[in-house]
């Protein structure tokens, strides 16, 4: 740090004394940090960086637009990081990318562009790098999450003054949890149907100032982004808030795609999974008004970039069964936005297997053996506390540390973040391609030309998803040549295609009077135009 | 009042010639008018209740009225449209009888869809009509007393006037003023409605053509009328008015608009696949986004109503079935005993469910009132043939409307059918019904509609709650200890807190507190026969109460300790404020 502000002072170019940050950097960059690297990619002449808006805690919301020439007609990917706050890792995987992009990648740009978005949540973010460290969701408006007319009045509470949020638990014969059997740290819910008994309660380390018997359940935090968006809403609970894109970031967000139409797919580092392995089909909910599974063809779409992933991305999948939660950005991208949408958590805890070849069933039990493999310090043990709340009860505070079940120790991050760059390069590299074929022109005397030629989406991607299909925010493939009705024999002047598939083509034929050159155009922001000059 | 009016005026000087007016200006009426009962009688405030208003004469009432009336009427603008207009909100009540903000109250908005005018002429006269007759007649008096009624009459002002000073169909437009891209060519608005004829109304193209299959009825040429499947018709229907501007084939197929302002709110908001007319997410548009944070800062609504027209109808929700579980029997119940009493005073008007007796919506406003923040909410379909002839002959009955033309309204009502030679499809005819007949009241049906609806607003209005500590009991315990029970009455049959709002907790609890005297212990009495208590062990002097019934009464009980003197106080956000003392 104290480097950088030398290098600053002294007048260093800007772009090395970031690229120093970048060197120098051990841990998950602070937000300012994460804004001089943004600026950093933004020297460069291909990208431009904007504030979308500020968050309620006066937050800056950025966008990185990167592309050359006609960049709002060439296909467009998004990439997105920051949808939870404690997923800092996401923040760092779509800098570098932007990073790697610009440095390294430039002709990725020649047929696309890209959009990073790469922290929607900067107030809970930030957290990370508070002195009360906890893995935040929400942003810093005012919410009263438990509805009972006090604001946030049961927060978390830093009871045994480590600067972590952790849990507590509680001794009790009425507890429903007990500790694991293969590591007795982690605590787990008693299974009645094995004849199993809890001799714990246990909550996150806070305390129950309303005395309303719960702890923790009014959060200091405001409306998580995750949990904002409009497909799925769950409206009312914690987090969420009273309507869909209540929040600043969420609508500067969504304001801005509704007026990027080239934008075809979204990558969004988030805690579901989409790209381990695709979202599944089911024919009921997919057949419904309101369409809550992804539609059949989009199935084998996502079969296929899944592949692409795996092979890219070496990561085995373990315990990846979180494929969207209500009101989230990824499946908002889909369902309500008719856009190719993946994502991934860019890592994840790796299986450990014991002895017997075989792992825990229980996550917490499965991180801590790979922690400790890894030397990686993530657990506070449980030590006793004198709760105001719960006085003569044997109260012990500890457990997982924040973040650490979600973002691998830094040292791993550039490899993650290299093998994730090619996965989303190669993404683009499949993009809806429009290009003409087989032009011919036939003379059919008394100055009248017939015009034939194949429009061809060379691509093994479909110029529109059957989801975006539906969606009126997707444009059709329009068809134009440029020559006067009254000069239009035959054919449309202006003609619109819902779609063509991978690999499809379309004839196209049209007879024109007159001569000299004709040019024909067909296209959509989010395939690219393809232009044919027609001599005559 | 007038007393000290009179007072001012004589201090600062002009009592005199003031004074002399007065005498004159009542001695003018007295000389001329006869009352006609139900009717302001000498309105301070003279507004023609059988015209149309635009946005710039609705400003002038408006102001006149909150001028005239300081202590009833205030304006404000609680944000602006798309194109820079304000939005505007009357509120009215008594200000000299406790704070606005605090009083139950009524959320009236008219024109949300922008050819839907009359919406925004009938809320209007309802503030008039109650600020006018506050101090003229008792029940009114002590309304504005208790309640305060917040009104917009138009909250789509760009295309309230757009719609009134552009051509435009009796249909268009039906949104505010933002250009979209309807067909999905990326061009936003390339294709609209051409006033060929220069009249300041869309009406229909017909061509003569040996395919067509309609005839001009002989009897009235005006009239178009279907040959049968085995006779030679002579004319075609070519839609509205238009030329194809892009050259695409298509015409009128990209005007301003698409979206639909009624699609826009946050409950069980979908989007455009599912719902045609949404737009990004709820309250994208800012019109709604501006009475959305008017709602969200005013807790204390606790009815509201909206204009739409057409079809004579009381509308309540759910605008979808899947939100059948939303509007439970308790609810129901209220609705239903309000809007079948408007039935009986609103002659053509039926009392229906938005989503099986008209179709689906999702993201309406009414779903997002009752739904979203637990607000009773109707919407009122206006104008409905039945009030020309006390007849149902349907909705766009050609013989009816002529009918009308010929001995009602006398040839206002239609644009006869005259030639235009067409870039595109030659030689045509012009003509049709203009757009403010049908979806619109003509304007001698205007006033009486205008006034059963208010009515119906005010019903529904003097139905939000009302609370009183109607009783209050001490019994002595012995050991210094004293058990105070007081009992809190809603006189009125809206409750504080819908079922809906009591499921997802939108408003906060009510408050009986009680201070004064020194509290042991708290409770709120489940069962007052069997002694079933359920006691508050946090801040048991501010007793939390989930919900006062409509007609119905909660208890509430203290232990206290010494004597003296103490207050109770009820506190609810939808049910106002009372106070007890001993």
């Amino acid at each position: 740090m104290k480097k950088m502000y030398l290098s600053l002072v002294v007048g260093v170019g800007m772009l090395f004394s970031f690229q120093s940050v970048g060197l120098a950097q051990s841990d998950y960059p602070t937000l300012n940090q994460m804004t001089q690297r943004l600026q950093g990619v933004a020297g460069n002449g291909t990208a431009t960086l904007k504030s979308l808006t500020k968050t309620e805690g006066g937050k800056d919301v950025w966008v990185l637009k990167i592309g050359k020439g006609d960049m709002d007609n060439k296909p467009g990917i998004a990439v997105v990081g920051g949808s939870e706050g404690f997923h800092v890792l996401s923040v760092e995987l779509a800098l570098q990318f932007a990073e790697k992009l610009v440095n390294e990648n430039d002709a990725a740009l020649d047929r696309n562009t890209f959009y990073i978005f790469p922290n929607m949540s900067p107030d809970a973010y930030e957290q990370y790098h508070a002195s009360l460290k906890y893995e935040r969701r929400g942003n810093a408006a005012k919410v009263d999450h438990d509805r009972d007319g006090r604001l946030s009045e049961d927060g978390y509470v830093d009871l045994n003054n480590d600067g972590l949020i952790t849990m507590m638990r509680v001794e009790s014969p009425m507890g429903d949890y007990m500790p694991a059997e293969d590591d007795e740290r982690v605590m787990v819910k008693a299974n009645a149907s094995k004849g199993q008994k809890g001799s714990y309660m246990v909550y996150p380390e806070s305390r129950d100032m309303d005395k309303d018997g719960k702890f923790g359940e009014d959060l200091e935090e405001g409306i998580a982004f995750n949990r904002n968006q409009t497909y799925k809403f769950p409206i009312f609970t914690p987090l969420a808030g009273d309507f869909a894109v209540s929040q600043a970031e969420s609508r500067a967000l969504l304001d801005y795609l509704f007026e990027q139409w080239n934008i075809f797919a979204f990558v969004t580092f988030s805690p579901a999974n989409n790209l381990s392995a695709p979202l599944k089909y089911n024919a009921g909910d997919a057949k419904k008004r309101i369409i809550t599974s992804m539609l059949e063809k989009d199935v084998a779409i996502n079969s296929m970039v899944s592949e692409m992933y795996n092979s890219t991305v070496s990561q085995k999948a373990f315990n990846q069964n979180n494929q969207g939660t209500d009101g989230d950005f990824f499946q908002w991208a889909y369902f309500h936005f008719g856009r190719l949408s993946f994502s991934t958590p860019g890592w994840w805890v790796p299986e450990v297997k014991g002895e017997d070849g075989k792992s825990s069933s229980s996550p917490e039990v499965n991180f801590l053996a790979w922690a400790s493999e890894n030397s990686v310090d993530a657990f506070v043990p449980w030590t006793q506390v004198n709760h105001p709340d719960l006085p003569n009860q044997t109260v012990e505070v500890g457990g997982i540390k924040p973040f650490v079940m979600y973002n691998p120790p830094f040292s791993e991050v550039a490899a993650i973040a290299q093998e994730h760059t090619d996965f989303i390069l190669k993404l683009a590299e499949v993009s809806p391609k429009l290009e003409f074929h087989n032009l011919q022109t036939e003379k059919l005397g008394n100055g009248l030309t017939r015009i034939t030629a194949d429009l061809f989406n060379n691509s093994q991607l479909p110029t529109h998803s059957e989801m975006g299909e539906k969606s009126r925010w997707l444009r059709k493939v329009r068809v134009d040549i440029n020559r006067e009705t009254k000069d239009i024999m035959s054919g449309d002047k202006i003609k619109l295609i819902d779609k063509l598939g991978a690999y499809e083509k379309t004839t196209l034929s049209w007879i024109v009077k007159g001569s000299g050159n004709v040019e024909i155009k067909a296209g959509a922001a989010h395939t690219g135009i393809a232009t044919l000059n027609v001599k005559l | 009042m007038k007393f000290k009016n009179w007072i001012y005026t004589a201090f600062i000087g002009a009592a005199v010639s003031f004074t002399s007016i007065q005498t004159s200006e009542a001695q003018v009426s007295q000389d001329r008018y006869f009352r006609a009962l139900g009717t302001p009688h000498d309105p301070k405030v003279q507004v023609s209740w059988n015209r149309y208003h635009t946005n710039l004469a609705l400003e002038e009432i408006m102001r006149d009225m909150a001028k005239k009336h300081p202590n009833l009427v205030k304006l404000e603008s609680i944000g602006k449209s798309y194109q820079g207009n304000d939005i505007w909100v009357l509120t009215v009540t008594d200000f000299n009888h406790g704070k606005a903000d605090e009083k139950p109250a009524m959320w009236i908005d008219g024109n949300i869809h922008s050819n839907e005018i009359q919406g925004t002429e009938f809320t209007l006269y309802t503030a008039w009509y109650l600020a006018e007759m506050y101090g003229d007649l008792e029940f009114i008096t002590e309304l504005l007393k208790d309640k305060t009624f917040y009104i917009a009459p138009t909250i789509n002002p760009d295309a309230h006037d757009y719609f009134i000073k552009e051509a435009n169909t009796q249909n268009s437009p039906r949104s505010g003023m933002i250009v979209l891209d309807n067909d999905g060519d990326g061009l936003a608005g390339e294709d609209p409605f051409d006033d060929l004829n220069g009249d300041g109304h869309i009406t229909f193209m017909i061509r003569k053509s040996p395919t067509g299959r309609f005839v001009k009825d002989q009897m009235d040429p005006r009239k178009l009328i279907m040959v049968a499947a085995d006779e030679q018709g002579e004319y075609e229907m070519l839609g509205y008015e238009g030329i194809d501007r892009d050259g695409d084939g298509q015409v009128n197929e990209d005007g301003i608009g698409y979206y639909d302002p009624n699609r826009d709110w946050g409950w069980n908001w979908q989007p455009d696949y599912v719902q045609r007319g949404a737009w990004k997410y709820p309250f994208a548009v800012p019109e709604n986004r501006a009475v959305m944070e008017f709602v969200m800062k005013h807790p204390n609504i606790a009815g509201a109503q909206s204009y739409h027209n057409y079809g004579g109808m009381i509308l309540r929700g759910p605008g979808a079935e899947e939100d059948l579980g939303t509007y439970n029997a308790t609810d129901i119940r209220i609705y239903d005993a309000i809007a079948k009493k408007g039935e009986e005073f609103m002659p053509g008007y039926k009392y229906l469910v938005v989503y099986k007796d008209l179709y689906s919506v999702f993201g309406g406003q009414l779903d997002w009132f009752y739904g979203g923040r637990g607000i009773f909410t109707y919407s009122n379909e206006l104008m409905t043939s039945y009030l020309y002839f006390h007849e149902n002959a349907g909705r766009n009955n050609q013989d009816e409307q002529m009918k009308v033309d010929r001995y009602l309204t006398f040839g206002d009502a239609f644009v006869n059918w005259e030639e235009y030679d067409h870039p595109q499809y030659g030689r045509i005819e012009i003509g049709g019904f203009k757009k403010n007949f049908g979806r619109l009241h003509p304007g001698f049906l205007m006033e009486q509609d205008a006034h059963r609806n208010s009515a119906f607003t005010i019903l529904h209005g003097y139905h939000t709650p009302k609370l009183s500590v109607s009783d209050v009991k001490e019994t002595d315990l012995g050991g210094g200890l004293k058990e105070v029970v007081a009992t809190i009455y809603n006189e009125r049959l809206i409750p504080t807190h819908s079922s809906q709002d009591l499921k997802y907790k939108i408003a906060r609890p009510d408050y009986v507190s009680i201070s004064g005297a020194k509290v042991v212990a708290g409770f709120v009495v489940e069962d007052a026969d069997f002694k079933k208590y359920k006691e508050q062990k946090v801040g048991p002097e501010k007793i939390h109460v989930d919900n006062i019934p409509g007609m119905g009464v909660v208890k509430v009980r203290w232990i206290v300790s010494g004597g003296g003197n103490y207050t109770i106080n009820v506190d609810s956000e939808k049910g106002g404020k009372a106070t007890w003392k001993k």
